[in-house]
Protein backbone atom coordinates (compact mmCIF):
# COMPACT_ATOMS: atom_id res chain seq x y z
CA UNK A 1 0.00 0.00 0.00
CA UNK A 2 1.51 3.39 -1.36
CA UNK A 3 2.20 6.38 1.32
CA UNK A 4 -1.02 8.10 0.64
CA UNK A 5 -3.55 4.59 0.48
CA UNK A 6 -2.24 3.80 3.96
CA UNK A 7 -2.93 7.17 5.18
CA UNK A 8 -5.98 7.19 3.89
CA UNK A 9 -7.11 4.00 5.37
CA UNK A 10 -5.84 5.41 8.81
CA UNK A 11 -7.95 7.92 8.16
CA UNK A 12 -11.25 6.13 7.42
CA UNK A 13 -10.25 3.24 10.25
CA UNK A 14 -9.30 6.31 13.28
CA UNK A 15 -13.00 8.35 12.00
CA UNK A 16 -14.73 5.69 12.13
CA UNK A 17 -13.43 4.20 15.59
CA UNK A 18 -14.20 7.94 17.18
CA UNK A 19 -18.03 6.77 16.10
CA UNK A 20 -17.78 3.54 17.72
CA UNK A 21 -16.49 4.47 21.02
CA UNK A 22 -19.49 7.39 20.99
CA UNK A 23 -17.10 10.54 20.88
CA UNK A 24 -19.07 11.36 17.94
CA UNK A 25 -22.48 10.87 16.42
CA UNK A 26 -24.09 11.75 12.86
CA UNK A 27 -24.08 15.49 13.36
CA UNK A 28 -20.20 15.24 12.75
CA UNK A 29 -21.20 14.12 9.42
CA UNK A 30 -23.80 17.17 9.06
CA UNK A 31 -20.60 19.08 9.83
CA UNK A 32 -18.53 17.21 7.46
CA UNK A 33 -21.03 18.11 4.75
CA UNK A 34 -20.63 21.68 5.08
CA UNK A 35 -17.06 21.20 4.01
CA UNK A 36 -17.23 22.05 0.47
CA UNK A 37 -14.40 24.24 -2.06
CA UNK A 38 -16.02 27.55 -1.38
CA UNK A 39 -15.25 26.30 2.56
CA UNK A 40 -12.65 24.10 2.66
CA UNK A 41 -11.27 24.37 6.12
CA UNK A 42 -14.99 24.75 7.75
CA UNK A 43 -14.99 21.80 9.94
CA UNK A 44 -11.46 23.06 11.64
CA UNK A 45 -12.95 26.04 12.02
CA UNK A 46 -15.72 25.63 13.76
CA UNK A 47 -14.60 22.68 15.52
CA UNK A 48 -11.69 25.47 16.44
CA UNK A 49 -14.78 27.41 17.82
CA UNK A 50 -15.70 25.03 19.58
CA UNK A 51 -12.54 24.64 21.79
CA UNK A 52 -12.26 28.30 22.61
CA UNK A 53 -15.66 28.30 23.81
CA UNK A 54 -15.71 25.00 25.58
CA UNK A 55 -12.61 26.25 27.45
CA UNK A 56 -14.51 29.66 28.07
CA UNK A 57 -17.46 27.76 29.64
CA UNK A 58 -15.41 25.28 31.77
CA UNK A 59 -13.70 27.98 33.25
CA UNK A 60 -17.02 30.10 33.95
CA UNK A 61 -18.58 26.74 35.38
CA UNK A 62 -15.80 26.39 37.72
CA UNK A 63 -15.62 29.75 39.37
CA UNK A 64 -19.69 29.78 39.56
CA UNK A 65 -19.09 26.70 41.37
CA UNK A 66 -17.02 28.05 43.98
CA UNK A 67 -18.61 30.53 44.94
CA UNK A 68 -20.32 30.59 48.36
CA UNK A 69 -23.64 31.08 47.59
CA UNK A 70 -24.01 29.27 44.16
CA UNK A 71 -26.09 30.49 41.36
CA UNK A 72 -27.93 27.41 40.03
CA UNK A 73 -29.57 29.86 37.31
CA UNK A 74 -26.08 30.74 36.22
CA UNK A 75 -24.81 27.35 36.01
CA UNK A 76 -27.77 26.17 34.37
CA UNK A 77 -27.66 28.68 31.58
CA UNK A 78 -23.46 27.45 31.19
CA UNK A 79 -24.43 23.81 31.38
CA UNK A 80 -27.24 24.36 28.48
CA UNK A 81 -24.85 26.31 26.00
CA UNK A 82 -22.26 23.51 26.46
CA UNK A 83 -24.71 20.96 25.79
CA UNK A 84 -25.58 23.33 22.52
CA UNK A 85 -22.60 23.56 21.42
CA UNK A 86 -21.29 19.81 21.45
CA UNK A 87 -24.82 18.61 20.43
CA UNK A 88 -23.92 21.03 16.93
CA UNK A 89 -20.93 19.42 16.20
CA UNK A 90 -21.54 15.83 17.85
CA UNK A 91 -19.34 15.79 20.50
CA UNK A 92 -21.44 12.99 22.15
CA UNK A 93 -20.46 11.64 24.92
CA UNK A 94 -19.77 15.48 26.04
CA UNK A 95 -23.58 16.13 25.35
CA UNK A 96 -24.60 12.99 27.58
CA UNK A 97 -22.91 14.47 30.27
CA UNK A 98 -24.33 18.36 30.02
CA UNK A 99 -27.82 16.35 30.67
CA UNK A 100 -26.76 14.61 34.00
CA UNK A 101 -25.07 18.33 34.83
CA UNK A 102 -28.25 19.77 33.92
CA UNK A 103 -30.19 17.35 36.38
CA UNK A 104 -28.09 18.22 39.07
CA UNK A 105 -28.16 21.87 38.35
CA UNK A 106 -32.23 21.42 39.09
CA UNK A 107 -31.78 19.97 42.29
CA UNK A 108 -29.06 22.44 43.54
CA UNK A 109 -27.07 19.12 44.64
CA UNK A 110 -23.80 21.04 44.25
CA UNK A 111 -22.01 17.39 44.72
CA UNK A 112 -23.93 16.25 41.96
CA UNK A 113 -22.97 19.42 39.98
CA UNK A 114 -19.08 18.71 40.79
CA UNK A 115 -19.17 15.18 40.13
CA UNK A 116 -20.39 16.38 36.61
CA UNK A 117 -17.73 19.36 36.03
CA UNK A 118 -14.97 17.08 36.46
CA UNK A 119 -16.65 14.35 33.97
CA UNK A 120 -17.50 16.84 31.41
CA UNK A 121 -13.94 18.47 31.94
CA UNK A 122 -12.32 14.73 30.93
CA UNK A 123 -14.84 13.91 28.47
CA UNK A 124 -14.23 17.29 26.34
CA UNK A 125 -10.37 16.31 26.85
CA UNK A 126 -10.80 13.30 25.54
CA UNK A 127 -12.84 14.28 22.69
CA UNK A 128 -10.27 17.47 22.26
CA UNK A 129 -7.17 14.96 21.62
CA UNK A 130 -9.22 12.87 19.08
CA UNK A 131 -10.37 15.37 16.73
CA UNK A 132 -7.08 16.72 17.28
CA UNK A 133 -5.23 13.50 15.62
CA UNK A 134 -7.87 13.05 13.29
CA UNK A 135 -6.83 16.72 11.76
CA UNK A 136 -3.47 15.77 11.94
CA UNK A 137 -3.98 12.98 9.80
CA UNK A 138 -6.00 14.85 7.71
CA UNK A 139 -3.32 17.01 7.19
CA UNK A 140 -0.55 14.50 6.91
CA UNK A 141 -2.70 12.52 3.89
CA UNK A 142 -3.47 16.30 2.00
CA UNK A 143 0.38 17.11 2.42
CA UNK A 144 1.35 13.69 0.70
CA UNK A 145 -1.04 14.94 -1.87
CA UNK A 146 -3.97 13.15 -0.87
CA UNK A 147 -7.95 14.18 -0.54
CA UNK A 148 -10.03 13.66 2.80
CA UNK A 149 -11.95 11.00 1.56
CA UNK A 150 -16.04 11.84 1.25
CA UNK B 1 -22.32 41.37 4.79
CA UNK B 2 -19.87 39.10 6.86
CA UNK B 3 -16.80 37.67 5.87
CA UNK B 4 -16.43 34.51 4.89
CA UNK B 5 -13.76 33.98 7.82
CA UNK B 6 -15.56 36.03 10.18
CA UNK B 7 -15.54 33.64 12.91
CA UNK B 8 -12.92 34.90 15.34
CA UNK B 9 -15.24 37.32 16.77
CA UNK B 10 -18.48 36.57 18.17
CA UNK B 11 -19.99 36.51 14.49
CA UNK B 12 -22.19 39.65 14.80
CA UNK B 13 -20.39 42.54 13.55
CA UNK B 14 -21.54 45.00 16.48
CA UNK B 15 -22.52 44.28 19.87
CA UNK B 16 -25.68 45.44 22.42
CA UNK B 17 -28.82 44.57 22.52
CA UNK B 18 -29.42 46.12 18.59
CA UNK B 19 -26.51 43.90 17.08
CA UNK B 20 -26.70 43.51 13.05
CA UNK B 21 -27.21 40.34 11.75
CA UNK B 22 -24.76 37.97 9.47
CA UNK B 23 -25.52 37.62 6.35
CA UNK B 24 -24.41 34.08 4.52
CA UNK B 25 -21.45 35.69 2.64
CA UNK B 26 -21.16 32.97 1.41
CA UNK B 27 -23.86 30.78 -0.68
CA UNK B 28 -23.03 27.26 -1.75
CA UNK B 29 -22.88 26.52 -5.36
CA UNK B 30 -24.93 23.00 -5.23
CA UNK B 31 -27.25 23.52 -2.34
CA UNK B 32 -28.61 20.06 -1.40
CA UNK B 33 -32.22 20.64 -2.72
CA UNK B 34 -33.61 23.35 -4.29
CA UNK B 35 -37.43 25.01 -3.70
CA UNK B 36 -39.70 25.82 -6.15
CA UNK B 37 -40.15 29.45 -4.15
CA UNK B 38 -36.88 31.54 -3.29
CA UNK B 39 -36.84 30.55 0.82
CA UNK B 40 -35.69 33.08 3.47
CA UNK B 41 -35.09 32.19 7.04
CA UNK B 42 -34.00 34.17 9.97
CA UNK B 43 -32.28 32.17 13.04
CA UNK B 44 -32.14 33.64 16.55
CA UNK B 45 -29.16 32.00 18.92
CA UNK B 46 -27.04 33.03 20.77
CA UNK B 47 -24.53 30.43 21.24
CA UNK B 48 -21.91 31.02 18.10
CA UNK B 49 -21.60 27.73 16.87
CA UNK B 50 -25.24 26.60 17.20
CA UNK B 51 -25.69 29.54 14.87
CA UNK B 52 -23.14 28.93 12.10
CA UNK B 53 -24.02 25.31 12.39
CA UNK B 54 -28.25 26.22 12.27
CA UNK B 55 -27.51 28.52 9.25
CA UNK B 56 -24.50 26.28 7.60
CA UNK B 57 -27.46 23.83 7.09
CA UNK B 58 -29.91 25.55 6.01
CA UNK B 59 -28.09 27.27 3.67
CA UNK B 60 -26.66 23.75 2.43
CA UNK B 61 -29.97 23.14 2.17
CA UNK B 62 -31.07 26.22 -0.67
CA UNK B 63 -32.59 28.31 2.02
CA UNK B 64 -31.09 32.16 2.09
CA UNK B 65 -30.29 32.57 5.78
CA UNK B 66 -29.88 35.62 7.99
CA UNK B 67 -28.46 34.85 11.49
CA UNK B 68 -28.43 37.13 15.11
CA UNK B 69 -27.76 36.50 18.52
CA UNK B 70 -30.31 38.23 20.05
CA UNK B 71 -34.34 38.18 20.19
CA UNK B 72 -33.58 42.24 20.16
CA UNK B 73 -31.83 42.15 16.96
CA UNK B 74 -34.81 39.72 15.12
CA UNK B 75 -37.01 41.83 16.66
CA UNK B 76 -35.77 44.92 14.94
CA UNK B 77 -34.63 43.31 11.64
CA UNK B 78 -38.20 42.30 11.07
CA UNK B 79 -39.44 45.80 12.76
CA UNK B 80 -37.22 47.50 9.62
CA UNK B 81 -39.30 45.24 7.33
CA UNK B 82 -37.36 41.93 6.18
CA UNK B 83 -39.23 38.97 5.94
CA UNK B 84 -38.67 35.96 6.36
CA UNK B 85 -40.80 32.61 5.78
CA UNK B 86 -39.05 30.14 8.27
CA UNK B 87 -37.89 31.80 11.98
CA UNK B 88 -35.97 29.81 13.69
CA UNK B 89 -35.44 30.79 17.60
CA UNK B 90 -33.23 29.43 20.75
CA UNK B 91 -35.35 29.19 23.98
CA UNK B 92 -32.81 30.55 26.26
CA UNK B 93 -31.30 33.83 25.04
CA UNK B 94 -29.60 36.02 26.68
CA UNK B 95 -31.77 39.42 27.49
CA UNK B 96 -35.43 39.15 25.27
CA UNK B 97 -36.18 35.08 25.61
CA UNK B 98 -37.09 32.91 23.35
CA UNK B 99 -40.40 32.95 24.05
CA UNK B 100 -40.68 37.29 24.42
CA UNK B 101 -39.37 37.20 21.43
CA UNK B 102 -41.66 34.75 19.79
CA UNK B 103 -44.46 36.78 21.59
CA UNK B 104 -43.29 39.64 20.21
CA UNK B 105 -42.71 38.82 16.70
CA UNK B 106 -46.53 37.25 16.94
CA UNK B 107 -47.58 40.56 17.83
CA UNK B 108 -45.93 42.57 14.80
CA UNK B 109 -48.90 40.49 12.57
CA UNK B 110 -46.01 38.18 11.45
CA UNK B 111 -47.34 34.76 10.54
CA UNK B 112 -44.62 33.18 9.38
CA UNK B 113 -43.61 29.57 10.21
CA UNK B 114 -41.86 29.93 13.80
CA UNK B 115 -40.16 26.69 15.20
CA UNK B 116 -38.57 27.11 18.96
CA UNK B 117 -35.37 25.21 19.34
CA UNK B 118 -33.50 24.39 22.78
CA UNK B 119 -30.64 22.02 23.71
CA UNK B 120 -32.40 20.53 26.63
CA UNK B 121 -35.90 21.38 27.95
CA UNK B 122 -38.37 20.38 30.59
CA UNK B 123 -41.93 19.86 29.50
CA UNK B 124 -42.93 23.31 31.24
CA UNK B 125 -40.42 24.95 28.44
CA UNK B 126 -41.89 23.52 25.85
CA UNK B 127 -45.66 24.56 26.79
CA UNK B 128 -44.22 28.50 27.92
CA UNK B 129 -42.65 28.82 24.06
CA UNK B 130 -45.75 27.53 22.19
CA UNK B 131 -48.22 29.41 24.05
CA UNK B 132 -45.77 32.02 22.59
CA UNK B 133 -46.60 31.81 19.30
CA UNK B 134 -44.12 29.24 17.89
CA UNK B 135 -45.62 26.71 15.48
CA UNK B 136 -43.37 23.83 16.77
CA UNK B 137 -40.32 23.02 19.39
CA UNK B 138 -37.82 20.96 18.66
CA UNK B 139 -34.71 19.70 20.56
CA UNK B 140 -30.89 20.42 19.06
CA UNK B 141 -29.41 19.89 17.07
CA UNK B 142 -31.18 21.28 14.59
CA UNK B 143 -30.78 18.98 11.51
CA UNK B 144 -32.05 18.45 8.28
CA UNK B 145 -34.17 15.96 8.90
CA UNK B 146 -35.90 18.10 11.56
CA UNK B 147 -36.50 21.26 9.11
CA UNK B 148 -37.00 19.96 5.94
CA UNK B 149 -40.31 18.73 6.33
CA UNK B 150 -41.32 22.30 7.42
CA UNK B 151 -39.23 23.54 4.09
CA UNK B 152 -41.56 21.84 1.93
CA UNK B 153 -44.55 23.32 3.71
CA UNK B 154 -43.69 25.96 3.06
CA UNK B 155 -43.04 25.84 -0.11
CA UNK B 156 -45.65 24.08 -1.34
CA UNK B 157 -48.06 26.85 0.40
CA UNK B 158 -46.05 29.32 -1.72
Amino acid sequence: MDGVAQLQKQLVDYTASLFQEGFLDEQFNQLQQLQDESNPDFVVEVVSLFFEDSERLLNELAKALEQKTIDFRKVDAHVHQFKGSSSSIGAQRVQKVCIAFRNYCEEQNIEGCLKCLQQVKHEYSLVKSKLETLFKIEKQLIAAGGSIPT
Amino acid sequence: MASDTDYDSDGMRDNGNGGSSEGNGRRRRHPMMTWRNNLRALVVDNGRICRIMESGLLDAYGVEVEAVGTGEAAVELIASGETFDLIVIEMFLPFMSGPETARTIREMGITSKILGIAPMYWEKDAQEFLAAGIDEFLEKPFTPELFVPFLREIDNQK
